[in-house]
């Protein structure tokens, strides 16, 4: 396994707002799919995944229930709120304009 | 919306703390199995996967925590907690809870009360409208000794219409005794007769009826009178019509005309009617009698000094155009809170000063206890570090046990402080300043907790910052790990102990030299004997007795029948007795002399007596003899004359036989000599501490003169009081209706003059013996410390062979080292200071050597007695539990 690289807050955050954002997910299925997605480039360790959901959770930008996982063992699932949808949307042109002026940079400098 | 939802969350998550918890747990524990169940299905047999996930989990306990963190709860938590544990802490160590509590409580109690007496003395407001512009106009005649002389009527008068700095300028008479009748007992009041613009001078109208007004200060206008509110109440029953009302004043009908509001006073407590003056245009014009108190205004921008200034610039106008009654007699203007206040402004600064020295001492050594306990704790503290624990949080942690001990100590202060307060308070003697009791003011209750918690912090802070800088791995491989590294701590804290040894010193040589102050007085020959001796005050009423027959026959029949009374060994009356008036005093002229001039005049205290007064109060016969029953109403008139007269008015000679006479004034009709048949002691009729003025004594019955004798001076065999109502029966037997009242003994009397004195030297005293206490606990401490700091080392002494002398002599000279230090610094600093309280003073010397030797032999005593119990111990120390001390 590769060095997972650090990921900024701000990006984790936008990330698992991402990934919540079609369902619901329990943490251990976030961190899998964003794994999964990224071709394992991206791994989020348990100390940075968990602190992040919390913190989402208590800003009101996410909100928990706990469900029935797909082995019947008890899980948390998070899922978007209202509010986190509108701010996902915020984050992900904030993010896209960043990303392509980088790149720009990049290119041309 | 979201921001409400993010607030109701934390709200939640500062009640649910426990089901929070362990939601987290579970949710950790499910992430773990599905790691575990992953890494089995990737290959890795139940146990390497279990391993392998929890490696992976890492520091459960570190993120647990940042999910924690993440509710955002945490300060509230920790606090919560700090507060828990610092309560515990402090319990389970009750003698140093107890000890700096109870440190820093004496020291927050003693500031309180003494603040809230300064303050009800000095810094309360005056019952009287922008009080800061009002002055107090004395004369100023110290030639003839009097540097705050009362006024006479014809100086008022010019000094009013002649000034330019003042808007207006009112004259009371001091200190006249009226007597209310009619109604219930008679009773003497204190009253003072004023000019009709005295209350609007001091900016308070009457708060029934109305003020005084010009037309009523004519002589031969109805009588009428102004109450107090006091009064009012006390003796009228707080009567709603008591405007209009007629009551007899003075055995007169006078027209109550108003009262004054609640909480007003002019000058003091004393005084409960007040009625105009009257002056008559010849009274205006006199220069000669002094006796009023003059209030003025000043004018808006006006300075006390131009004040002074201008008053000076009459007072020489005066001088040129009256050398008879004025030379060398100039005018001077004091603030009212001053004149107020004066006397005991330069005691009470000195007060708060030793206030100001015995809360260092108290907060140096409770930052001493702290410094110990926390130096005791360094390894406890070492191995929270590498637990995890941030340095922020264990100095937030030691800052909230500290703050807590100090709000302990700021609640038990408080509550001390109350106490001290109302003892304070009844000690101020009565008269001091016209001003109501001291109560204890929320100032001083914000006052105090601001103390505490400033204390608190700064203890907080210094142990805390020290000891969270603590190195962790020497600290705990240390051997004798009890943190014995800490020549640093060790240093502050001997700082500590020397100063509070010297500050301890400065406030003990300033008690010892007011005792010693206090004890010359009380050993003062002061002419006369105190015990035994009842004073009652019977002031004769005109015009009841305006003839002279009348007011004889009256003291010859009271002195016949009190002397008779059993129980009573000799009686007199007298003007005024000792200490009730500095003044009452006449100019007089001595045969074969020629006049003098103007400014040089000879002017003795003047006091008409009974035969027997000296033998009541046991005056000393010099020479010559006393007035006895040969000295009558048809005889030769003569006079007693006291020691300093004799020697100041005929020096090297021989006064007896010699004659005097009073001065002539104007065109009044000439006066009789007198002979002078004795010359008696001197008695101190201003104050203990002045020096006695001459004077001279003559039978009552010889001469008229208005000094009619008012105190009945009764030198009892057995209890003075017990022979009160007999007293009163016996006047009241000869007139019924004659107010008696001041039913004191002489000794009180002699007291109260004291009383100041006395409360300056107890109070200080009292500070200087709660220094001495802290200052012990603080020795005690330290060397309590530096025992078990050195216990090792005392074990391998020991073990080599050192006997317990030496062991004892080991720590006492540790113990006696900083007592010598510090006792060095505190006389160096003692000599420094004491000059300040110079003036307090009496016939001692700020630098006696006698006091200062005194005060460091018991210091040391103290000292040496704090060494004994930590020196003691170290001597039982067993040597191999020393050695194996860890």
């Amino acid at each position: 396994m590769t060095k997972p690289t650090d990921l900024v807050q701000g990006t984790l955050d936008l990330l698992i707002l991402k990934t919540i954002a079609l369902q619901p997910l329990h943490g251990w299925a976030i961190a899998q799919r964003i794994r999964q997605v990224s071709n394992n480039v991206l791994q989020v360790n348990q100390g940075a995944l968990y602190p992040a959901l919390h913190r989402l959770e208590q800003q009101a930008w996410i909100k928990s229930a706990w469900g029935e996982s797909e082995n019947n063992r008890k899980a948390k699932y998070y899922s978007l709120t209202r509010a986190g949808k509108k701010y996902l949307h915020s984050e992900e042109s904030n993010w896209l304009r960043l990303s392509s002026a980088i790149g720009l940079v990049l290119k041309n400098v | 919306m979201r921001r409400l939802q993010s607030l109701f969350n934390w709200f939640f998550s500062l009640f649910h703390k426990p089901s929070l918890d362990a939601e987290l747990s579970d949710e950790l524990r499910f992430h773990l199995d599905r790691q575990i169940a992953e890494n089995i299905a990737s290959g890795m047999s139940p146990t390497e996967a279990r391993r392998a996930a929890l490696r992976d989990f890492g520091g459960v306990a570190k993120f647990t925590e940042a999910s924690r963190d993440a509710r955002r709860t945490n300060f509230l938590e920790n606090l919560l907690q700090d507060i828990r544990f610092g309560a515990r802490m402090l319990r389970k160590s009750p003698a140093f809870t107890f000890f700096a509590v109870a440190v820093l409580a004496i020291g927050i109690a003693a500031n309180s009360a003494i603040f809230s007496v300064a303050d009800a003395v000095l810094l309360r407001p005056l019952p009287y409208r922008d009080a800061n512009r009002l002055v107090i106009v004395w004369e100023d005649a110290s030639a003839i000794g009097f540097p705050s002389d009362t006024p006479a009527p014809g100086d008022f008068s010019e000094w009013r219409s002649r000034n330019q700095v003042f808007t207006d300028m009112a004259a009371s008479s001091f200190g006249s005794s009226v007597a209310l009748t009619g109604q219930g007992n008679p009773e003497k009041l204190g009253g003072r007769a004023v000019t009709a613009n005295l209350f609007s001078v001091l900016g308070v109208s009457p708060a029934l009826g109305r003020d005084f007004l010009p037309e009523d200060d004519v002589p031969g206008a109805a009588p009428i009178v102004i109450l107090s509110h006091g009064l009012w109440l006390r003796r009228f029953a707080g009567d709603p019509q008591i405007v209009g009302r007629q009551i007899w004043l003075n055995y007169e009908k006078t027209t109550v005309i108003g009262v004054m509001p609640r909480g007003f006073q002019f000058p003091d407590r004393e005084a409960e009617v007040w009625i105009p003056i009257r002056f008559s245009k010849e009274e205006l014009a006199n220069r000669g009698n002094h006796y009023l108190q003059v209030v003025a205004r000043l004018k808006f921008g006006v300075s006390l000094a131009a004040a002074n200034a201008d008053l000076s610039v009459i007072a020489k106008q005066l001088e040129k155009q009256y050398p008879d009654t004025n030379t060398k007699v100039g005018a001077n203007a004091v603030a009212l809170r001053d004149q107020f206040a004066g006397d005991v402004r330069p005691a009470l600064l000195m007060l708060v000063g030793a206030v100001c020295f015995v809360l260092l001492i108290a907060c140096a050594n409770v930052a001493n206890l702290l410094l110990s306990r926390a130096a005791g704790r360094r390894r406890e503290l070492a191995m929270r570090l590498t637990l995890g624990a941030t340095r922020t949080r264990i100095l937030q942690q030691m800052l909230t046990e500290s703050l807590l001990l100090a709000l302990l100590a700021g609640t038990a202060g408080l509550l001390l402080s109350i106490f001290a307060t109302q003892f304070l308070a009844a000690l101020i003697p009565t008269g001091f300043a016209p001003i109501t009791g001291a109560t204890l003011d929320p100032r001083v209750l914000l006052f105090t907790l601001a103390v505490s918690l400033a204390t608190g912090i700064l203890f907080g802070i210094i142990p805390a910052l020290r000891v969270s800088r603590v190195h962790i791995a020497p600290t705990l491989h240390q051997a004798g790990g009890r943190g014995s590294v800490g020549s640093g701590g060790q240093r502050l804290r001997n700082a500590l102990v020397i100063s509070e040894v010297a500050l301890a010193i400065v406030l003990l040589a300033g008690a010892a030299l007011l005792i010693r102050s206090l004890e010359n007085l009380y050993h003062l020959d002061r002419g006369f004997q105190s015990d035994h001796v009842l004073v009652v005050h019977t002031p004769l009423s005109y015009p009841r007795y305006d003839a002279f027959p009348r007011r004889v026959s009256f003291y010859d029949q009271v002195l016949a029948k009190v002397q008779a009374l059993p129980g009573v060994l000799s009686a007199g009356y007298t003007t005024w007795i000792p200490l009730t008036n500095p003044g009452g005093a006449v100019t007089i002229t001595i045969e074969g002399r020629p006049e003098p001039a103007p400014g040089e005049r000879l002017i003795p205290n003047l006091r008409m007596i009974s035969a027997n007064y000296p033998t009541a109060l046991r005056m000393k016969l010099i020479a010559g003899r006393f007035f006895d029953h040969t000295d009558g109403p048809n005889t030769q008139l003569v006079a007693l004359i006291n020691e300093t007269m004799a020697r100041d008015y005929w020096p090297g000679e021989n006064p007896l036989g010699k004659r005097l006479k009073r001065a002539n004034y104007e065109d009044a009709p000439a006066k009789p000599w007198l002979t002078i048949v004795g010359i008696v002691g001197d008695v101190h009729q201003a104050a203990l501490d002045l020096p006695a003025r001459p004077e001279m004594y003559l039978p009552y019955m010889q001469l008229d003169l208005g000094y009619d004798p008012e105190y009945l001076a009764i030198h009892t065999s057995g209890d003075p009081m017990s022979l009160v109502e007999s007293v009163r029966q016996q006047v009241w037997s000869v007139d019924s209706e004659q107010p008696v009242s001041g039913a004191m003994l002489l000794s009180d009397i002699v007291d109260d003059n004291l009383a100041s004195r006395r409360l300056q030297a107890s109070l200080l005293t009292g500070f200087a013996a709660i220094a001495l206490l802290l200052v012990t606990l603080g020795i005690y401490a330290v060397l309590s410390f530096a025992v078990s700091q050195r216990t090792q080392e005392i074990g391998v002494r020991v073990a080599l062979g050192a006997q317990p002398s030496q062991v004892l002599r080991m720590i006492f000279s540790q113990g006696l080292r900083l007592f010598a230090i510090g006792a060095a610094l505190g006389l160096s600093a003692a000599f420094l200071l004491t000059r300040a309280i110079s003036h307090l003073l009496f016939n001692v010397s700020p630098y006696d050597p006698a006091s200062f030797a005194a005060i460091t032999l018991l210091l040391a005593a103290v000292s040496l007695l704090a060494c004994y119990l930590p020196a003691r111990r170290a001597t039982h120390l067993d040597p191999l539990i020393a050695l194996r001390y860890d």
